[in-house]
């Protein structure tokens, strides 16, 4: 009776536990996650994916719950209603660092204290939409300086009266974060897609760069409706548009990108903007810079945008695809032949070089 | 007639068959059962497709069905694993689960929360399947991700 | 089939103990702890076993017929009869083919049942919601019923054990 105990107890344990070795070609996990206002897909492949996607669950919990400006108890949320936050953990504090040098490298285009500005147009969430008066715009224009948050030590500082949104980089720190955890649990692909943010690790189980779609401005409503397709590996890429979010008054669009200078939402002839970096290391804050920068581009406008990456953008740093409002799209030399226009799209495509 | 009353190899054969086909049919339905693209979810009610929708449309309100006399709600799930989230009200979630139903054996409420392409919550009294599915297949024409 | 008063007793006596059984485990219910439609312990198996040895195929199929009709009428839910008829005749057809082969005991006998049951069960539910749905749990069941199985074999082996002296496994 013993051995027979044993032996169901064995056959058990075989049935709960695993088959053996798993190709990491066919092993796969897929999750979705609905956080930071947005649905997310996470498909790892490896032995370990289905703890890797998980952990990497966790990671965009943990920084949602940090980085939200509407959730009570969150950092961000404490430091805004305080002024001063004197116990600031380190990540948030690299963050904020990063934040600030992407304001000063950006001209102001990216700026994270643009927030008062947001919510009067009620783009924070929850509020409803609407066109605010331009004493109102000018009055809270003059909180708008990303040059007076002081990060010193653990303590950060906002100037007075005003408030900080990180929205416009929290799912590109997600993205890092997630790089790392792909790093630590020997993940040898995965398709990391954040609602707006792509992180392509390593390549498609047939051995082929990952297919990233670059959507269709013109053609949102449509599935499929892509500008072109970006082949990717190892590779952060983030798209900013104004089709994104808007809302429609008086016969006037109006959309969600805020320029820092005006107020308004920015008006420079793009209609998208996406942003590749190489994804090597957490520690190069690829993904956020991606985020940072596609949103400050979109406020640039095609010029200064082609202009900033011939700058910045030597060797491959990062690299563009824009969309313009007059039907043309513009890639970078890195991206040449790596970017497939869609040919029922109807733009031109062009080439930037250094 | 006798029956043995101690187990003997014999037995062990009738265990390894049954074994063998639980683990055949659990591998069989985790091959076919992960398929990359988009989650959808698909509502049959007596074996009849009714509704399908992404489990991200259940964010603003959950659904409800009623069939054979009962009436079932479906919702996203808040994620008990992380009890931290919990507190993050539309986007805590990370599946679907029925949250309510007047069934007598509740069955499809204990089921839980399902996640993975090819699982699925059934109801029997009131002869309601929910049923994950993994969008489109991988081929060369698709992409795997989108950007905007 | 020409059943003596001893034997229609016996019978009686049976269908009453399923019937008792069955509303025993629906007070622990397994499926709390294996959250699958259709999970049990199927202690009402335990009867089915001893009337296949005690009495013959024949006797256990009526057993069963009655304990079926008069437990959906109990719990007065006619839609589960169509759900423990095609688990239970699985089960019974499966073990009265078990129960020839000489070199098996209880245990393999009522594992083989249990995982029957398990399969008449999901075909029952695959019938009327006219999906295939329901085959997704079969894998969990078929590992339930491993267990399951193994524990009403034991209880059966320590019924016999504890009748073996007696008249009744003479018939």
């Amino acid at each position: 009776m013993k051995r027979f105990a044993a032996y169901v107890f064995l056959l058990a344990l075989l049935l709960t536990g695993c088959g053996g070795p798993v190709d990491p070609d066919t092993a796969q996990e897929s999750i979705q996650v609905l956080a930071m206002d947005t649905a997310m897909l996470i498909t790892t492949y490896g032995e370990r994916s289905p703890a890797a996607a998980y952990a990497c669950e966790d990671v965009i919990r943990d920084l949602e719950a940090k980085l939200s400006r509407t959730l009570e108890n969150s950092e961000v949320f404490r430091l805004n209603a305080a002024g001063t936050l004197e116990d600031l953990e380190a990540e948030l504090r690299t963050i904020l660092s990063q934040a600030g040098y992407y304001c000063q490298e950006t001209g102001g285009a990216f700026d994270v204290t643009v927030a008062p500005v947001v919510s009067a147009w009620g783009f924070a969430g929850g509020d409803e939409y609407r066109v605010p008066s331009q004493e109102e715009l000018d009055r809270l224009l003059e909180l708008v300086d990303g040059s007076a948050v002081k990060v010193n030590g653990q303590t950060v500082a906002l100037g007075p009266g005003q408030s900080i949104d990180l929205g416009a980089i929290a799912k590109g720190c997600a993205a890092d974060r997630i790089l790392e955890v792909l790093q630590e649990y020997e993940v040898p692909r995965a398709n990391i897609s954040l609602g707006g943010n792509v992180l392509a690790w390593g390549d498609r189980p047939d051995g082929t760069p990952w297919r990233v779609g670059i959507q269709d401005p013109a053609r949102v409503g449509e599935p499929n409706a892509f500008a072109g397709v970006l082949e990717l590996t190892d590779a952060f890429a983030v798209t900013s548009g104004g089709y994104q979010r808007y809302f429609e008054q008086g016969g006037k669009t109006y959309h969600h990108i805020i320029d820092p200078a005006t107020g308004h939402p920015a008006d420079s002839g793009l209609r998208s903007v996406t942003v590749t970096a190489p994804a090597a290391r957490k520690d190069d804050w690829n993904g956020t810079m991606c985020d940072a920068f596609s949103t400050a581009l979109f406020v640039m406008g095609e010029e200064k945008a082609l202009e900033f990456w011939r700058e910045r953008g030597a060797g491959g740093t990062f690299d563009l695809v824009l969309v313009t409002e007059d039907g043309r799209v513009v890639v970078t030399e890195g991206l040449a032949d790596r970017f497939t226009l869609d040919e029922t799209s109807g733009y031109a495509l062009e080439a930037a070089s250094q | 007639m006798r029956p043995k009353l101690r187990p003997t190899a014999w037995d062990g054969l009738v265990v390894l068959c049954v074994a063998a086909l639980a683990l055949g049919l659990a591998f069989f339905q985790w091959q076919s059962g992960t398929s990359a693209g988009e989650l959808t979810a698909v509502v049959s009610l007596d074996g009849a497709e009714v509704d399908r929708f992404a489990p991200a449309d259940l964010l603003k309100a959950p659904r409800t069905y009623a069939n054979n006399g009962y009436t079932l709600e479906v919702m996203l799930s808040m994620d008990y694993e992380h009890p931290a989230s919990s507190a993050l009200p539309p986007s805590g979630a990370s599946g679907l689960c029925v949250a309510r139903s007047d069934c007598p054996t509740q069955d499809c409420v204990h089921t839980g929360t399902i996640t993975r392409s090819g699982q699925s919550i059934v109801c029997l009294p009131a002869r309601f399947i929910l049923r994950l599915e993994g969008g489109t297949a991988e081929d060369d024409g698709a992409v795997d991700a989108v950007l905007g | 089939m020409k059943l003596t008063t001893k034997q229609l007793t016996l019978c009686a006596l049976l269908t009453a103990m399923a019937l008792a059984l069955s509303y025993l485990e629906n007070l622990f219910p397994l499926s709390l702890a294996i959250p699958v439609p259709g999970v049990k312990l199927g202690l009402a198996n335990i009867v089915t076993v001893f009337a296949l040895y005690a009495l013959g195929p024949g006797e256990a199929l009526l057993i069963l017929l009655a304990r079926c009709f008069l437990g959906s009428l109990f719990a007065g839910n006619m839609n589960a009869l169509v759900f423990s008829l095609l688990g239970g005749l699985s089960a019974l057809g499966t073990m009265a083919l078990l129960s020839r082969r000489r070199g098996l005991s209880l245990y393999g006998v009522s594992i083989g049942g249990a995982a029957a049951h398990s399969c008449g069960q999901i075909a029952a539910a695959a019938w009327t919601l006219g999906s295939s749905a329901p085959l997704y749990y079969l894998p969990v069941l078929l590992a339930v019923s491993l267990l399951t199985g193994g524990l009403t074999g034991l209880a059966s082996a320590c019924l016999f054990r504890g009748l073996r002296h007696t008249d009744l496994m003479k018939g």
